[in-house]
């Protein structure tokens, strides 16, 4: 693929997703500890797991920026 | 929901059909008179029957709405397989080329008034995420086999249990920023034009966010598309 014919909407529609996935993963990530937390084992690890399922959500949302910046260098 | 008047809802209520009053109907035959069903409905049978009316009997020379009709499709397929190539293209077409005719019309028809966006609804927006979503997985495994989970697992062996719980929540990350965004931006349309004309509809003031509308709904209903293709084209040429 050129990189003249890819034109401004792929990079629209390429760099206006990161905000909104960062934000999407870190709340999956937290979303994910707290159902283990409070719904599988009833309470019993309460702060736990949403706090280590948080940091896993943040460093999905920070290896998605890692991807992406790998990519447009490869290109 | 945001609009004051929408116009089914007010012929399916003199009808004497149940149209739930929140956004969201308890009974199933409420659940089916939900606004933005029935306008979902109302593109989908345009998208029908225009083409129907415009297109006739194909001809080997053009009239106006054949010629209308194959500029539009021939620019979306040029535009798809600028991104993926052409043998690819071919194949996604009809999938694609659907959301983004479906998309556009219903992201553009809330601009009416009278009317709403289907698009407006998390509901909507999440249905089509998930075929998306969907889809690229079943490509990325007819295309590469179960080769196409080994990069869930990421290059090293030790961090590979970490990995997949990074690639996991990713790809769920996924799902949800494409159907927010769509869904937010075109909401955001709705009720900023529904406020404004309360406001001062005497005065025109939605005037210029009707005209920002349009471009809204044009660039989120590309924007939609362009995010399925890349997808598409990232599970298809995975070759770690």
């Amino acid at each position: 693929m050129a990189e003249e014919e890819r034109g401004i909407l792929t990079e629209l529609a390429r760099y206006g997703q990161i905000g909104t996935t960062f934000a999407a993963s870190i709340f999956i990530g937290f979303g994910i500890g707290w159902w283990l937390d409070n719904k599988l084992f009833a309470g019993k690890t309460t702060p736990w797991f949403s706090f280590i399922f948080l940091g896993f959500g943040i460093a999905a949302g920070f290896k998605h920026l890692w991807d992406l910046s790998k990519k447009i260098s490869d290109d | 929901m945001e609009h004051p008047i929408l116009f089914i809802s007010v012929i399916l209520d003199w009808i004497g059909l149940p149209v739930p009053h929140g956004p969201i109907g308890t009974t199933f035959l409420e659940k089916l008179c939900e606004p933005y069903l029935t306008y979902s409905w109302l593109v989908m049978a345009f998208l029908f029957v225009v083409p129907k009316l415009t297109l006739g009997k194909l001809e080997l020379i053009p009239g106006t709405g054949q010629n209308f009709w194959e500029v539009l499709i021939g620019g979306i397929l040029d535009f798809f397989a600028e991104h993926m190539g052409r043998k690819q293209a071919r194949m996604l077409f009809p999938i694609l080329a659907t959301f983004f005719l479906y998309t556009l019309l219903a992201n553009m028809i809330g601009l009416l008034p009278g009317f709403m966006s289907p698009t407006s609804s998390l509901n909507i927006t999440i249905a089509m995420t998930i075929i998306v979503w969907v889809m690229h997985h079943v490509l990325g495994f007819r295309y590469h086999g179960w080769k196409y989970y080994k990069h869930f697992t990421g290059p090293i062996l030790l961090m590979a249990p970490f990995m997949i719980i990074l690639e996991l929540i990713g790809n769920f990350a996924r799902l949800v920023s494409l159907s927010m965004r769509l869904f937010g931006n075109i909401l955001a349309k709705e009720i900023l034009l529904g406020v404004l004309f309360m406001l001062a509809g005497a005065f025109f003031a939605p005037l210029p966010i009707l005209a920002l509308g349009v471009l809204v709904s044009l660039i989120q209903a590309v924007v939609f598309v362009l995010l399925a293709v890349v997808y598409c084209v990232g599970a298809m040429e995975h070759a770690h």
